[in-house]
């Protein structure tokens, strides 16, 4: 199993200098304004993306395509849903309840087992190559101007660092949160006053002045864009001080998946613009089974809460709501009652924004071991989360003057899907 | 030459070995049989009176094999995995436990058994059925963490004992009757008062637990539990020492318990190059204790452990996992249920001589 290679151990913790002088590197590429085509599309409307992600691969048999009673089904029954005619595996009894909210796609075949490369695909759509994550593209055309918060914020409880917008520029990388904890150094260092602070940011000015003399009006903005961030972020940090709602607490588990989901809601609440959680240990090449009920069990409840919570409150229209792995599970069982990995053929749930809910979207054959109908991979979906929230997908990013598709040209978006 | 016979020119006549083959001789255990089902093995149980063997598998059948005439019977209506059974005294009633979280009863004189009675006993999971000595009683465990005792003659709930956290993995009664005693996923061991309905006291085995760092999740659980005879001893096996649960990188091992004291008497484990899980034990008659398992690579094997000794001083390889053991009441046999859909019956004694093929 490989990881991420693109990081190092510092990058897992995010402290306010690294964050603002990442951002100046990243302006050194080819960070630019949103093609104001695309952005004029989407103005007035702030949508926005929910991430879940269940880290390692999480098993289709055990959650969006049960096969129960086959060769390769488990242990584990097919229950019903909200939807007529939708069943899913009886390890997500609370998320059955929601499934009128949500929509499943059964036949994502990815042609690859590798973790990192079914991560990438996952995220950026396309196979290979420095394209943007989903969530750095949302930072990029649907983050109001004067948003309060990064654009692109993941929560994790795991020290994994992407790099995420590619040539979008550094401001609209992610943000990562271990947890509910804030990110370091988000305070004005000690002993340093208001007025001392306040003479830095003109002294910074001053250098800026210099700076941009002679360069790109794109890199500057960048490199402001990143600071004005971390000025906002360290005005919220009070944010992350304050205490759950111990009733809240109470409906989405006093784990770390419910503290970091009801971390998101907040964010969400307050206009961030694509919020990622990962939820850990779906990886399992043993024990499957007990694993799937620990883990589905943890995120069963949490996710449906957090469904039921951005629906009451009116949030979900505009939020596109998305969980998935970098790949599923085998359908075969090994002889250490594990599943490996599978990208061949396994399913992901998507709702809210943009998203027809109650749909299931092609299937498997009987035993789960191929797509029988409507194959699609990560291209495909990829088209269909930005068509969702209303970014055209076929157009291109405007990078300096050089035009590179959003998506990747030879996929399309999966039309029956869209609302 | 030997020194009895250095002073004569008389031929030498090697001594025939006297063998008596009833004779237990663990270590020359050997196969003796196989019953082969289709899908992999999940669990098995030989009734009192070893007449059968049942198996549950990967799918949703119970496999049975009269272990003398070798025909097989499959009984149908669990609606998922079965990974527990239990047998009245008489060998005439079987109890499943499927992952489903029903308790099926079985009539074993029927040609084709079909179920008697079912209890929907837990809401997810049901691990473990267990009958009480006076065979008047069931206890069963669950994913809703609840231990349950109910009627053996019309499935009526009688207790519900309350108090685990996390998943129960496995429950039995103590010889005496009065005690129940149930373990869980973080190797909490409790001891319940069938009489006052409460938890009388608790046992450590969170050795048989671990937290995997690098998935972040809980591994552990008894796997299997049983009493000594006697009851002075409690003896559970499953895992230890986790390292990476999710590609199975743990170590197996069986736990010894005082039952008076809770004191922990042994922690027995297979050779270190033996990582995975203890899925047996069982006390034999004669006081010597037998482990089986499985490691990573899909092998087998059966330990043996002396009473009172703090290691298996016998080990034998198995060319596939053992995922379950039990023991026939003639003292003599044990049966595994295999990962490649075999029953196998191994014989604890030496191997019986074949009569010669007469020259003709």
């Amino acid at each position: 199993m490989r990881r991420n290679q693109g990081c190092n151990h510092l990058d897992h913790h995010l402290a306010r200098r690294q964050f603002l002088a990442g951002a100046a590197g990243g302006a050194v590429g080819l960070g630019l304004p949103g093609s104001p085509a695309t952005a004029e599309k989407i103005k007035g409307q702030h949508k926005r993306v929910l991430q879940i992600y269940l880290q390692g691969g999480v098993s289709q048999l055990e959650s969006w395509d049960p096969k129960p009673g086959t060769e390769h089904g488990g242990p584990f029954r097919a229950i019903p849903t909200s939807v007529p005619g939708m069943h899913i595996s009886e390890l997500l009894p609370y998320t059955a309840k929601q499934m009128h909210l949500l929509s499943i796609v059964r036949s994502i075949n990815l042609k690859t087992n590798d973790h990192r490369q079914g991560r990438l695909f996952m995220e950026k759509g396309r196979r290979a190559g420095e394209y943007p994550y989903v969530g750095s593209i949302a930072s990029k055309y649907l983050a109001p101007a004067n948003s309060e918060l990064p654009g692109y914020i993941h929560i994790s409880t795991r020290g994994l660092t992407d790099s995420t917008s590619a040539f979008l520029g550094a401001q609209h990388g992610q943000l990562k949160f271990e947890g509910v904890k804030p990110p370091k150094n988000l305070a004005v260092p000690k002993g340093l006053d208001e007025t001392a602070d306040a003479r830095r940011v003109q002294l910074r000015d001053q250098f800026n002045q210099q700076f941009r003399v002679g360069r790109p009006k794109s890199l500057t903005e960048s490199f402001d864009a990143s600071f004005q961030q971390a000025a906002k972020l360290m005005g919220r940090k009070a944010f992350f001080e304050k205490a759950p709602d111990p009733k809240d607490l109470e409906r989405y588990g006093k784990h770390d998946f419910g503290r970091n989901c009801l971390l998101a809601r907040a964010l969400l609440e307050n206009d961030a613009t694509c919020v990622k959680v990962t939820h850990h240990g779906y990886d399992s090449h043993a024990e499957n089974f007990n694993f799937h009920l620990e883990q589905l069990g943890e995120f069963d409840k949490t996710f449906a809460m957090l469904i039921d919570d951005l629906h009451e409150r009116g949030l979900l229209d505009s939020t596109l709501v998305m969980v998935y792995s970098e790949f599923g599970r085998t359908p075969k069982i090994n002889v250490r009652y594990g599943r490996d990995h599978w990208g061949s053929a396994w399913s992901i749930a998507l709702g809210g924004c943009g998203i027809q809910p109650g749909a299931v979207i092609g299937k498997t054959n009987e035993k789960g071991t191929a797509v029988a109908d409507r194959e699609v991979d990560a291209g495909h979906l990829f088209h269909t989360y930005l068509q969702a929230l209303g970014i055209d997908s076929t157009n291109d990013h405007d990078i300096a003057g050089r035009s590179i598709p959003i998506g990747d040209p030879t996929a399309q978006p999966i039309k029956e899907l869209l609302s | 030459m030997n020194v009895n016979q250095s002073d004569t020119s008389d031929a030498l006549v090697a001594q025939k070995p006297v063998v008596d083959y009833d004779a237990i001789d663990l270590e020359k255990t050997h196969q003796v049989s196989e019953f082969k089902h289709k899908f992999p093995l999940t669990s098995c149980r030989v009734d009192p009176t070893g007449k059968y063997v049942v198996a549950g598998a990967q799918d949703l059948d119970i496999q049975v094999w009269d272990l003398q005439t070798k025909s097989n019977r499959t009984l149908k209506g669990h609606t998922s995995w079965v990974r527990s059974f239990d047998f009245s005294k008489d060998g005439s009633r079987l109890y499943s436990a499927c992952w489903g979280g029903d308790i099926k009863v079985w009539n074993m004189a029927d040609t084709q058994p079909k179920p008697i009675m079912m209890i929907q006993a837990h809401t997810g999971s049901a691990r473990w059925v267990r009958i009480s000595p006076d065979q008047k009683k069931l206890a069963t465990c669950g994913n809703d963490l609840l231990i349950k005792i109910w009627n053996v003659e019309d499935g009526k709930l009688l207790q519900t004992f309350k108090g685990h956290e996390r998943h129960v993995y496995a429950v039995d009664f103590h010889p005496d009757g009065q005690h129940l005693v149930s373990q869980d996923l973080m190797g909490f061991i409790k001891i319940w008062d069938m009489k006052t309905g409460k938890q009388a006291r608790s046992i450590d085995a969170t050795v048989m637990t671990g937290y995997d760092n690098k998935f972040a999740a809980d591994m552990g659980g008894a796997r299997d539990l049983q009493f000594s005879p006697d009851g002075s001893e409690l003896a559970s096996a499953g895992i230890t020492k986790v390292v990476n649960s999710f590609a199975g990188v743990q170590d197996p091992i069986i736990m010894l318990f005082d039952w008076k004291s809770g004191k922990e008497k042994a922690q027995l484990k297979p050779e270190k190059t033996f990582q995975g899980i203890a899925w047996g034990v069982r006390y034999h008659p004669d006081g010597f204790l037998i482990g089986a398992g499985a490691n990573r690579s899909g092998k087998g094997e059966l330990w043996f452990r002396k009473p009172g000794e703090k290691e298996f001083f016998h080990t034998m390889k198995l060319s596939t996992a053992a995922r379950g053991l039990d023991l026939l009441s003639d003292g003599r046999h044990l049966v595994i249920a295999h990962s490649d859909g075999a029953v196998r019956v191994y014989r604890m004694t030496a191997e019986a001589k074949r009569p010669a093929k007469s020259k003709s």
